[in-house]
């Protein structure tokens, strides 16, 4: 009751000396639209680091790249390949070792279209596809959820430059299966055509892997489109292994991989190893660079607000210290002056909060129209609403607290 | 009368020093982020080749199959099959042509602690050098012979230059790359045009270390670093089949002696494209386009839309500083109001009280626009620490240094004027009587 009571007096007060209220009004609002958007862009990103690759134990797994190899006929670099896998694996502290056409995250590896049916004139999937040389289930440890892996008997070792064989069987991720057939209940059995037209190699889906990331692990679904291909090929200059370590010695495998793989080279060659969990540090650094930048944007606005409140109500305060000590001695207590300046500010707040949502939607307008990002969620705006009127207690009451403290003296005072 | 009031706004930094610090350091940390933020915008969307950037053209051709073409739709890609390339260049439209891709190749130096290494470059022709006007160290570009007969020359760029032999002269000697002797022909000065646009990917990349004749990367069936698209119908294995194939993976550019003679090369890239039609290529008949450098970058999105947001949020952040200096400036006046009161009853006009008061609320936007000046150089170095790539962006520009500064402070000054306004609407009477 006494806060109704109270209302109207404060209102009219504001309405007297409306300048500092408006200020502070514009400052919750624009901070709020801000605050808002950027929040939900950073959970955002951050939801879209934080998607699993399908590959398990990722700190035990990198990636090794040869170049610089004089390129014999096929059976020789093919037998180069494997000597190169024994290399590796006699190095101690090595797990496992496949030779894979690219890794997930990596931002670099080969895509191709898919089709359901020769007769089609565009692609049912564009999807990332990894040749492997032995098991990539077993070396990733990714999920089989339907099927089975490729027998030995199935895998092909195949001249790039001049023959135009293909596999017969492959093995596709779940949401590939999703997108080809959906609403089916399994996609074992099914001829999926790589390319389009009479040349279009038929294959058949022999397996489905919960998750495996393409090479680029682009956003939504689409970063998980792969599909893996029995393949060794040859005559590519630049061949790329992967290699899994034993718990807690991956920083010192790559070093020992890397002089293992020279020493056994009688000419110069040039041996990169990167880690996976470097791989997804340069995927993603755009993303965690910018979401931390918003953060340090939202920390710096919520500074900058609070200190605003602060400003301005101190100047109120010592405005008004006449009028306090007036009230004061006509017998108003300390916790009604503190009241006062608490619900004037919570009134003034309120109306920049008002103003700050629907500012805060207009943004977010822009936003979906501008750089496609998409619509705000409606508990952005409550929880955005709550932050500032807390934030706004906090900051006034301070200043609320010296004005309560000021003496009924004060009103006898001619200063 | 200036001076003294420059004089007294720097005293008056040290009333209320709460206040004021509170004041200097919002406008300095919204001066930082946005000039940090447009520093990084500026650089890259800026011209990299400001001189000719309206004379250099890169064709779009559409060589795509007709199965599944929905007309008007955008190409695939923008590069070049290497049929079209190998045409244009013999084209003779232009001043110039120039076609090149992105290589990666071993080089095994001849100083043996070296080790063998990979490298990043380009593959172009022998024009490439003359058009973007490149700096040359040492030595020059080779010239159009080299390319007719796909010699082994090469010219490195200084950075590799300097790894390889110091600060010696390294041209007439020879270097082994990918297992042949290639001859260094000229070594380049440091040139390092911001964004990359000569190339379709990776403009902030790392720049290119050394350039090989086009003619000779095919002759070595060097891949492309970069992407390609293979989107018009069956490909034959091998490089040959490659070479003959609608993929496209190759950068093209033409330089014009003058704007004007665009017309001219759009009707002979039609043209061309007819032709090619009657052949049973461009089946599409697609519209060609022509883009010039700074059209290109727009349509190679080279500036992120993340750029565009952050430099968006920073001027909402300012704009944010702005108010709440506003707000603390008002309070810091107000409580001078008695000040006014007796200056004016001693016969200052408003014009002079005004005068005072914008040179102090200027004093502030001064000290706060150097203040974030300097956090903004932190904050860019900062950037530069976390990434060799931003390195290249991050770095400041002297015109857009001033000009961000120039317009912090009038900022300031702005956000001073109703504040200060309010400053002179003290009536003398009331606040002498008052006292």
């Amino acid at each position: 009751m006494k806060m109704n009571l109270e209302i109207r007096p404060i209102l009219s007060a504001l309405l007297r000396s409306k300048t500092g209220a408006i200020l502070v009004a514009i400052q919750v609002a624009i901070s709020l639209a801000i605050l808002v958007n950027a929040v939900y862009i950073v959970n955002q990103r951050l939801a879209v680091v934080a998607r699993p690759s399908g590959v398990a134990a990722e700190n035990e797994v990198f990636s090794v790249g040869i170049d610089n190899r004089k390129l014999d006929d096929h059976a020789a670099q093919i037998a180069m390949q494997k000597q190169d896998e024994a290399t590796m694996r006699a190095v101690p502290g090595v797990a496992s070792v496949i030779r894979s056409s690219q890794s997930p995250l990596s931002r670099s590896g080969s895509t191709t279209s898919i089709a359901l049916e020769r007769k089609q004139t565009s692609a049912s999937a564009h999807v990332s596809y990894y040749m492997t040389g032995d098991s990539a289930i077993k070396h990733w440890g990714l999920k089989l959820v339907e099927g089975r892996d490729f027998n030995p008997g199935e895998y092909l070792e195949i001249d790039q430059s001049s023959s135009k064989e293909f596999v017969d069987v492959v093995i596709i991720t779940k949401a590939l299966s999703q997108k080809l057939f959906p609403g089916e209940a399994s996609a074992i059995g099914k001829t999926i055509y790589f390319g389009l037209g009479d040349d279009a190699e038929a294959t058949r889906v022999i397996g489905v892997v919960e998750r495996l990331q393409t090479h680029g692990a682009n956003k939504g679904s689409k970063g998980e489109e792969s599909v893996i291909l029995p393949i060794r090929m040859s005559n590519n200059p630049y061949a790329i292994f992967s290699v899994r370590t034993e718990t807690g010695q991956r920083d010192k495998v790559m070093k020992d991989v890397d002089v293992a793989l020279r020493a056994a080279s009688a000419a110069p060659i040039i041996v990169k190893t990167r880690s996976m969990e470097d791989d997804r540090r340069k995927r993603y650094r755009a993303d965690n660079g910018l979401a931390w930048m918003l953060i340090a944007v939202c920390v710096l606005l919520l500074l900058v607000t609070a200190s605003g409140i602060v400003g301005i109500s101190s100047l109120w305060v010592t405005q008004r210290r006449k009028h306090i000590g007036v009230r004061r001695a006509l017998g108003a207590r300390r916790i009604d002056i503190l009241r006062y300046f608490v619900t004037e500010n919570l009134m003034i707040t309120s109306f920049g909060i008002g103003c700050g949502l629907a500012l805060a939607i207009a943004l977010n307008q822009l936003l979906v129209s501008k750089l496609e990002l998409t619509k705000l969620p409606t508990p952005y705006l409550l929880g955005g609403s709550v932050i500032f009127w807390i934030l706004g207690i906090i900051a006034v009451v301070g200043p609320a607290a010296r004005a309560a403290s000021i003496s009924p003296a004060t009103a006898t005072r001619s200063t | 009368m200036l001076k003294y009031y420059f004089l007294l706004g720097l005293r008056s930094l040290r009333r209320n020093p709460a206040l004021t610090a509170l004041m200097i350091l919002t406008l300095a940390v919204g001066v930082a982020a946005s000039v940090s933020t447009l520093t990084i915008l500026h650089v890259m969307s800026g011209d990299p080749i400001p001189h000719k950037s309206n004379r250099l053209f890169t064709p779009v051709l559409d060589n795509g199959a007709t199965k599944g073409y929905v007309p008007g739709a955008k190409p695939g890609d923008t590069q070049l099959s290497y049929t079209d390339a190998m045409n244009l260049l013999a084209s003779k439209q232009g001043e110039r042509r120039a076609a090149l891709y992105g290589v990666e190749m071993a080089i095994e130096p001849a100083r043996k602690d070296l080790g063998a290494m990979s490298s990043a470059g380009s593959a172009a022709s022998s024009d490439f050098f003359a058009m973007l006007d490149t700096p040359f160290l040492y030595g020059q570009a080779w010239n159009a012979d080299s390319d007719t007969k796909a010699e082994d020359v090469v010219v490195l760029g200084r950075s590799l230059s300097e790894k390889l032999f110091g600060n010696s002269n390294p041209v007439g000697q020879s270097l082994v790359m990918i297992g042949h002797q290639f001859k260094i022909v000229g070594v380049l000065d440091t040139w390092e045009p911001s964004p990359r646009f000569y190339r379709a990917s990776d403009a902030f990349g790392v720049y290119d270390q050394f350039f090989i004749p086009f003619s000779t990367a095919i002759r070595h069936e060097i891949t492309h670093d970069g992407g390609m698209s293979c989107s018009g119908g069956a490909t034959k294995p091998g490089w040959q089949g490659r070479l003959e194939s609608e993929c496209t993976w190759l950068s093209f550019w033409f330089e014009l002696k003058s704007p004007s003679q665009r017309q001219d090369l759009q009707a002979y890239l039609d043209n061309y494209a007819k032709e090619q039609y009657k052949l049973g290529r461009f089946q599409r008949q697609a519209k060609n386009q022509l883009f010039n450098v700074m059209e290109w970058l727009e349509e190679a999105k080279v500036v992120g839309n993340d750029n565009r947001l952050s430099a968006w949020l920073a001027f909402g952040f300012l704009l944010l500083c702005l108010v709440n200096t506003v707000g603390l400036l008002l309070a810091k006046f107000s409580v001078r109001a008695s000040e006014v009161g007796v200056r004016r009853a001693l016969g200052a006009s408003r014009r002079e009280i005004f005068t005072q008061f914008l040179i102090e609320s200027s004093v502030i936007g001064l000290v706060g626009g150097v203040l974030g000046l300097l956090m903004a150089f932190g904050a860019l170095a900062l950037i530069a620490m976390q990434s060799k790539e931003l390195t290249v962006v991050a770095h400041m520009d002297w015109e857009m240094l001033a000009l961000t500064f120039v317009m912090s402070i009038c900022a300031a000054i702005l956000a001073g004027l109703f504040p200060t306004w309010r400053a002179c609407q003290v009536t003398p009477a009331i606040q002498l009587k008052s006292q």
